[in-house]
């Protein structure tokens, strides 16, 4: 199958070269996705896939496009294509355009990352409807319960991608999901609600659905007769599950996009102790069974580990071509893979205890961040630390500040790594948050 | 470039949804050069999708030859464009074709689903067998052929955008490249953005209506990067709507760019608000996002035929003050959320949620209404073929109200007014929303003074409707380019309101002590 869409995206590249492409890049992916839902006993929605693309990348006379179809008719192909490279010759010419250089794509991994299940192909309706039977068991046997939905979600996806200068490969991987959202009846009108899910590559590494709808249930228990709490300064103890969140919004502008278009706090950084030295954030495209662990990136460049912060200081910024050559910063890679956080010695609870009085943080909801100054200002949900302890529910609050401001004042990181997140991260505490509530 | 990968678990949270301003449009699409008759036996749209009558009925037989209560087809095909101007050139083009057929099947509130992109007969058939494996009963009488329902004018164009090339665009965008950067001399860089597509849908139904739909969408964007000493700072602007090129015109697109520059300067002097609850007055426009999140997404009736909403026990109480009326309307001709048809084929109009103050209807799709036992209200929309459809709104909007602008400002002594906004997002169970506010203003005794940016607000929905104490009598829709998520699917929409008065909000701030 792989040699299959190889040649398909080859074709591609043909195409463009004979309607005057200098050089072109295609990819095509294919993918199944199956999705069974389960609510109040039963079975609410199927859906099941199968799906495919085309995407190309033209580089004609000093100008770059790039296009995407879904129709894979040849006859349309081969005009889609032609229009493709018209549509470039009628931009700017830009020297900084060029397809990825054959160095980048030298020396490419081969260890196995261990993507595919074979069995995730074989999973019966069956045992889908087991897997929500089980999930829905759990969930429903409460008297507060309202509503609570059992989802399974699996399937597989795979592409090649090739080049006018010589790169080929290709991608496979699997995926298994399944997990409960709960609503409980609470207060007046108000509902609480809350969802566990849990996934990745294989299936044998899937904790039982019962315990995974129990980890639901215990969730939205929690929230139960949740009150705004105070607008207060106090430490903010940010749980491992909803931490990668936050480190994604720290990293928004790491990259030389934003960089070199002015519209980044991470522009003169690198080398420079930017952040508390308990922060180490490492992108580690090559964790076996990663969530987007891969052997080369969206441009080909082949994977390697990249520091981003070690002990507070900042080492790399995510670098892709173009913007590299803009800025004159010298390629990594443009698009994130894993990002492993260090970790400390201490369990949620150890660090709870030792923060004494402040905010446990369990969700976010909205707010945003500006990427050229590092603002944020974020909706939270979560709980009260009293006398070292989870205590009372507590939403409808703020926390707000700056985000290079906040990461120097990380004082602990936890042991307790959240699985299922291409963000490894671990529980992280801050010292004088700002909070707003009553 | 890759295919749409399952995100839907990192990215929203149980029970939630979310509004946000993307930096490129999610698809959308334009009408062909000529009014389409759609009553002809031979309808241009089959012909464009290389179906006749025939082949939908024979796929419609299979779909539901286990049963159903609603079945559709649902063809798309869209063509979308888009280019990039940043430091002074026009470097980057991007399209994308995106066609296929979503086949559903519905008995009672269960759903089976399958899509294609290959339009074949084999293809599709296979399909129609996946996806009527939900239900377990016989087969149902199917239409022989499907009766095309007359076009819907909301939107029409006299050029396609097709027939736009590169070379028009260009010039537009070193227009507004150019005006911006005259601006102020401490503006460093400006980038230009520019959207465009168009749509063709097709939608054949179980009770035998052809509905077709030609949707044009187009957006500009700007984004203005200004440095002062050490000091950086970026704003931006966009104008969206179901437009052709013409509508970009100089005149709209200089107030775009000025509110860009006047967005990103202003910031220079702005400070954080102090943290805590106060009255918030949202200013006329954008300020709509307060009602998609804080009643809009509750009066989905996905939510509430399930009891998961915190308005499923709501209709016919008072939930206002009896001079706050919102609506979601389809019917808005060229607005961003414009709909003539929804993505089942129901004609797509207006639905009053809330009355003087009275919560009166929720937003239905097919499924809902039927358990409710009335109409859809035309509220059933999907991203794409790739997608059944799920009660969305369209342009949320409050109509005027008693007071003017000028008393709500004199009416708060210690609070902040609430202007450019980026992003929503709402917990449909609990009521809790937020939005986040880019730019606004501190009112002390009853002045404006200060500017203020970069804070999110949270509230309660109910308690928020409550709190609405004024309503000002300018109510508009805003022009900007939302976009509303909410279960992984993305939808174009519009939003608007008058300058109101919360009497109390939880604000984001600093300096607290």
């Amino acid at each position: 199958m792989s040699a299959d869409l190889t040649t398909q995206a080859l074709k591609a590249v043909e195409l463009a070269k004979a309607a005057g492409a200098d050089e072109a890049a295609a990819s095509i992916n294919q993918s199944r996705d199956v999705t069974f839902e389960y609510r109040d006993g039963a079975l609410e929605k199927v859906k099941d896939t199968t799906s495919q693309g085309l995407g190309i990348q033209v580089y004609a006379a000093g100008r770059y496009s790039s296009h995407q179809t879904t129709d894979l008719n040849p006859e349309r192909l081969t005009s889609f294509v032609s229009e493709a490279v018209a549509i470039t010759r009628a931009l700017e010419p830009d020297e900084f355009r060029q397809v990825t250089p054959e160095e980048l794509f030298a020396n490419r991994p081969d260890v196995d990352l261990d993507l595919v299940d074979a069995s995730v192909a074989d999973i019966s309706r069956e045992q889908r409807l087991a897997w929500c039977e089980a999930l829905d068991a759990v969930a429903t046997d409460h008297e507060k319960v309202i509503s609570a939905t059992a989802g399974v979600y699996d399937g597989s996806s795979q592409s090649a991608s090739v080049s006018s200068n010589g790169f080929s490969g290709t991608r496979q991987s699997t995926y298994c999901w399944y997990g409960s959202e709960i609503t409980l009846r609470d207060q007046g009108d108000k509902r609480a609600e809350d969802s566990f899910y849990v996934g990745g590559q294989h299936i044998e590494t899937l904790p039982e659905a019962s315990t995974v709808a129990s980890t639901a249930m215990q969730r939205v228990l929690s929230r139960l007769n949740a009150e705004k709490g105070p607008t207060v300064k106090a430490a903010m103890v940010v749980d491992s599950r909803v931490a990668g969140s936050l480190i994604g919004r720290l990293l928004g502008p790491a990259n030389a996009r934003r960089v070199q278009q002015g519209q980044s706090y991470w522009a003169e950084l690198v080398g420079e102790k930017a952040f508390s030295d308990k922060l180490t954030i490492i992108d580690d495209p090559l964790i076996k069974r990663g969530f987007s662990s891969r052997h080369y990136d969206n441009e080909g460049i082949s994977a390697k580990v990249i520091p981003i912060v070690e002990g507070g200081v900042v080492k790399n910024l995510y670098v892709d071509t173009y913007y590299g050559r803009k800025a004159g910063m010298a390629p990594t890679t443009g698009s994130s893979s894993n990002r492993r956080l260090a970790t400390g010695d201490k369990s949620l609870a150890e660090l709870l205890s030792d923060v004494g009085d402040g905010v446990y943080v369990t969700s976010w909801l909205g707010g945003n961040a500006d990427n050229t100054t590092g603002d944020f200002s974020l909706g939270i949900r979560g709980h009260m630390i009293e006398n070292g302890e989870i205590g009372r529910p507590v939403g409808e609050m703020n926390v707000t500040g700056n985000l290079r401001d906040l990461f120097s004042r990380l004082e602990m990181v936890g042991n307790d790594v959240y699985p299922y997140s291409s963000t490894l991260s671990p529980s992280l505490v801050f010292a004088g948050v700002d909070f707003s509530g009553v | 470039m890759t295919i749409k990968r399952r995100d839907f678990l990192s990215t929203v949270a149980a029970g939630s949804a979310i509004v946000t301003l993307p930096g490129f449009l999610s698809g959308c699409g334009v009408q062909t050069a000529t009014a389409i008759a759609s009553a002809t036996p031979e309808n241009p749209f089959m012909e464009w999708f290389g179906v006749d009558q025939a082949v939908a009925a024979r796929v419609m037989s299979e779909l539901t030859s286990r049963g159903a209560d609603t079945a559709d087809l649902y063809f798309q095909h869209t063509r979308s464009n888009h280019l990039t101007l940043e430091d002074g050139i026009v470097s980057k083009a991007n399209s994308g074709i995106e066609q296929g057929v979503g086949l559903r099947v519905v008995i009672g509130d269960q759903t089976g689903y399958a899509f294609t992109e290959d339009l074949t007969l084999a293809s599709m058939l296979a399909a129609a067998r996946t996806a009527s494996a939900i239900a377990s009963g016989s087969r149902v009488v199917t239409p022989q052929s499907f009766n095309p329902l007359e076009s819907g004018d909301l939107y029409t164009t006299s050029v396609p955008w097709a027939d736009v090339g590169v070379d028009q665009k260009l010039p537009v965008m070193k227009f507004i490249e150019r005006t911006a950067k005259s601006r102020d001399l401490a503006i460093e860089k400006v980038a230009v953005y520019w959207a465009d597509a168009d749509e063709r849908v097709m939608i054949a139904t179980l009770d035998g209506k052809l509905v077709t739909d030609h949707r044009p969408m187009a957006r500009a964007t700007v984004v203005v990067t200004a440095k002062k000493g050490d000091e950086t700072q970026t704003g931006y602007a966009n104008i969206a709507a179901r437009e052709e090129f013409s509508w970009f015109s100089e005149d709209r697109l200089t107030t775009m760019i000025d509110e860009a520059v006047d967005r990103t300067m202003i910031q220079f002097e702005a400070i954080r608000p102090p943290a805590g609850e106060m009255p918030v007055i949202l200013a006329s426009g954008a300020s709509g996002i307060l009602l998609h999140e804080a009643i809009g997404h509750g009066m989905e009736a996905d939510f509430n035929r399930k009891g998961t909403s915190i308005y499923s026990d709501m209709i016919g109480k008072k939930v206002a003050e009896p001079f706050v009326t919102v609506v979601d309307q389809a019917d808005i001709p060229r607005e961003r959320g414009a709909l003539n048809y929804d993505d089942e084929g129901n004609k797509a109009g207006r639905t009053v949620m809330v009355e003087n103050g009275i919560l009166k209807s929720y937003l239905h799709d097919q499924i809902s209404a039927a358990q409710y036992g009335i109409a859809p209200t035309g509220s059933g929309r999907r991203e794409s073929y790739q997608y059944s459809p799920m009660p969305r709104m369209s342009c949320t909007f409050m109509e005027d109200g008693p007071h003017t602008k000028d008393e709500i400002i004199a009416a708060v002594d210690h609070g902040i007014i609430c202007e450019t906004y980026t992003n929503g997002q709402v917990q449909i169970g609990a009521g809790d929303y937020t939005f986040y506010v880019k730019n606004g203003w501190l009112v002390e005794g009853g002045k404006v003074t200060a500017p203020i940016k970069d804070v999110n607000i949270i509230g309660n929905g109910p308690e928020s409707l409550k709190r609405i104490t004024m309503v000002a009598n300018d109510a508009r829709l805003d022009t900007g380019g939302w976009t509303c998520g909410k279960n992984g699917q993305s939808v174009p929409v519009s939003q608007g309101i008058p300058t109101v008065l919360v009497s109390n909000m939880t604000v984001g701030g600093e300096n607290v002590s």
